[in-house]
């Protein structure tokens, strides 16, 4: 290379990048299937609640098929990036109605569920759900499932609230945490005024769920971006109630934050059924099966239940939890009562998302 | 074509060979004259991949529809006249701007005596350390520095267990967080690097001698730095506070954190559209953020205008 006078001069700096570029180009596909080792990388858009890092270490040792997650908050967030992707993931977990619509948009395949031998391992409800079936083919893997209710500070909070109506209280003024899902916040204050079908309201049924929320906005301390942030507001004490998922009460106390207790509203509520799917661009269709097959087993569903404290669809874990001495609160958190899903309102896409997160946006604005 | 035909019919003479020759010498002067904008190509193709197509498609967009989560191209101005007849987002931007202005002008007006006090105080091989103190922060990741504060400001953070711990309160108070204080609080604390390091630059290079002859000559201190520093400094002062308004304007990690539903800003609502797949909203608000930085950028411009010495 013509150094002038052994300095890199701007055109020599210009030469050198583009030759690097290109050997780096060249050599990329090689460099790769060296440090790869043949190993397929299944790439999933998915909750941190879904895997655990030495489950998928452990999995990618038995199997060749490495688990490499991508973290989404919200179904909606996870839907555009697959609808926007395509090829780029692998796998896709998605809530309950939300997977019908990932399959009528043609972002995902149905799958002979049976032809997994983990599937027998599944409580028999979790492989009929109705609107996961296609034909003989299912949309999903099941995975976890949960109610999401009222957590409350009993030293605080002196009379059980039992309906989303008591919430409203200016006792509470300030001291209410939630997640900061607006759809889903939505359909709690549809179920707080009345409506039957909180996913899908008509115009009148928002505005009267907007007139709730405004209500409920003094009392509300933060829109969490994470679970975790309400947990920890009830565990620190700045918040008193907290509007989360079941085995909340385990994880504010793991926190080292005070007993806090349940309470579901008569109103009824909504909550997640979630599973995996495969994305119908994906390239590796064919290792899902495999894959799923050893992440789905027992063990690291037991694992799972105890890291996360919310109930899951594997029988045989239950059984193990049983067996490991935590069937008390697998049995408290529902565990073995699968068929509870079913009569809470499950979550789906908004029939008008813009009407829903218009309606959000102008009672949480400034 | 009757008008082109009859054209043709019209006798032209051939041009001269000295006309074709400096015609010819006219066409190679332009493309010479272009070839020597040549250099400017790879940031032309910069410019054009990273901002103006992106900007291009969220304008594009702001003018679009969503409908069932689909980008529908029917071109209208429905996401503006939302937003300018629904007062909560005329609320929320006003609150975004006075919470800017707010958290700009504290982070201005402690890092100017902070960098006063380095730059002419401070021994000058001490003054590089403080700096690396300054910018210390920044070597850990955004989200922390954000998450440090509610170990701070928490019913169970530093300062209530101090003040129980002096009996000041018997009890957390929950006055420190989930409020707009609280978000100008962690504002100032983020971007308080970019407005020192900026207002050091301006400070070193700034020759004291005159600053000592103001003084010699009668002024006070304070009426030497009014009239003598600041004017000087006038370029320093408006960068340090593009550098620390405009990034405050697009805030929305710390007012989720720390603000609450009391200290949200008009980039939380953005973030909702954006991530309930409602782009065209989300598209519109941006721009319409976007719009008042031209603006203010536009402002700003004067003041960043430095006099020539060499003019006559």
């Amino acid at each position: 290379m013509p150094l002038s006078e052994g300095r890199l001069n701007r055109a020599d700096l210009l030469k050198l990048g583009a030759a690097g570029a290109i050997g780096l180009t060249a050599a990329g596909p090689a460099l790769g299937r060296t440090f790869t080792r043949q190993a397929t990388t299944l790439n999933m858009l998915t909750w941190s609640d879904h895997y655990a890092n030495d489950q998928l270490k452990a999995v990618a040792k038995a199997t060749a098929l490495q688990g490499r997650p991508t973290l989404f908050s919200d179904n909606s967030d996870a839907y555009l990036k697959i609808k926007q992707t395509g090829s780029q993931f692998d796998i896709v977990s998605g809530d309950a109605l939300w997977v019908p619509k990932y399959l009528k948009d043609g972002l995902t395949e149905s799958f002979d569920l049976s032809s997994l031998p983990v599937s027998k391992q599944l409580y028999p409800i979790a492989r009929q759900f109705p609107f996961w079936k296609d034909g003989s083919n299912y949309m999903g893997y099941p995975f976890s499932w949960s109610t999401v209710q009222i957590y409350y500070n009993p030293k605080y909070v002196k009379v059980k609230p039992d309906s989303w109506h008591a919430i409203l209280d200016r006792k509470y003024a300030g001291k209410i945490s939630l997640e900061n899902l607006p759809t889903d916040v939505m359909a709690i204050a549809g179920l707080a005024t009345g409506t039957k079908k909180p996913y899908s309201m008509s115009t009148a049924e928002i505005s009267r769920a907007k007139g709730y929320l405004k209500a409920l906005k003094p009392n509300v301390l933060k829109l969490a971006s994470q679970n975790n942030e309400v947990i920890r507001a009830l565990a620190d004490g700045s918040a008193w109630i907290g509007i989360t998922n079941l085995g909340s009460d385990d994880r504010v106390k793991d926190a080292g934050g005070p007993v806090v207790k349940q309470s579901y509203p008569k109103e009824g509520t909504v909550g997640f059924i979630d599973s995996e799917q495969i994305v119908k661009a994906s390239k590796n269709k064919t290792s899902f099966e495999r894959f799923q097959n050893a992440m789905q087993q027992a063990p690291w569903i037991a694992k799972n239940f105890i890291t996360n404290g919310r109930p899951l669809f594997n029988e045989k874990a239950y059984k193990l939890l049983v067996n490991q001495g935590h069937g008390d609160r697998a049995t408290r958190l529902l565990y073995n009562q699968p068929e509870k899903a079913l009569k809470m309102t499950i979550k789906g896409p908004a029939g008008d998302e813009q009407a829903y997160l218009d309606a959000f946006n102008e009672v949480f604005g400034a | 074509m009757t008008g082109a035909a009859g054209a043709s019919d019209v006798p032209v003479p051939p041009p001269a060979e000295g006309q074709a020759v400096t015609r010819e010498r006219a066409v190679g002067g332009r493309l010479a004259g272009l070839g020597q904008y040549a250099g400017f190509l790879p940031a032309l193709v910069l410019y054009g991949v990273f901002f103006v197509a992106p900007l291009a498609l969220i304008v594009a967009y702001s003018f679009w529809q969503t409908v069932d989560y689909n980008v529908v191209h029917d071109w209208t101005l429905d996401n503006y006249r939302y937003f300018f007849s629904v007062p909560t987002y005329l609320r929320t931007f006003w609150a975004t701007i006075w919470v800017s202005v707010a958290a700009t002008a504290i982070t201005i007006l402690i890092a100017f005596p902070f960098t006063y006090w380095l730059v002419r105080y401070v021994p000058r091989r001490i003054q590089g350390l403080l700096l690396v103190l300054v910018i210390l922060p920044f070597w850990t990741s955004y989200l922390l520095r954000v998450y440090s504060w509610l170990n701070i400001l928490g019913d169970r953070g530093a300062i209530n267990r101090f003040l129980e711990w002096v009996h000041i309160t018997d009890g957390p108070v929950s006055l420190f967080l989930y409020d707009r204080p609280a978000v100008i609080l962690v504002l100032v604390y983020l971007y308080f690097p970019f407005a020192a390091l900026t207002l050091y630059a301006s400070l070193e290079r700034f020759d004291w001698n005159q600053f000592k002859a103001a003084m010699d000559l009668g002024a006070p201190p304070r009426t030497a730095i009014v009239r003598i520093l600041l004017p000087q400094m006038r370029t320093g002062i408006t960068t340090a506070i593009i550098f620390v308004f405009i990034p405050i304007l697009g805030e929305y990690l710390a007012p989720q954190l720390v603000g609450g539903t009391r200290g949200v800003m008009i980039g939380n609502l953005i973030v909702n559209f954006f991530s309930g797949g409602q782009y065209t909203r989300g598209a519109a608000a941006a721009l319409l953020i976007a719009g008042l930085i031209v603006a203010l950028l536009i402002v700003f411009r004067r003041s960043l205008e430095v006099e020539d010495p060499y003019r006559a």
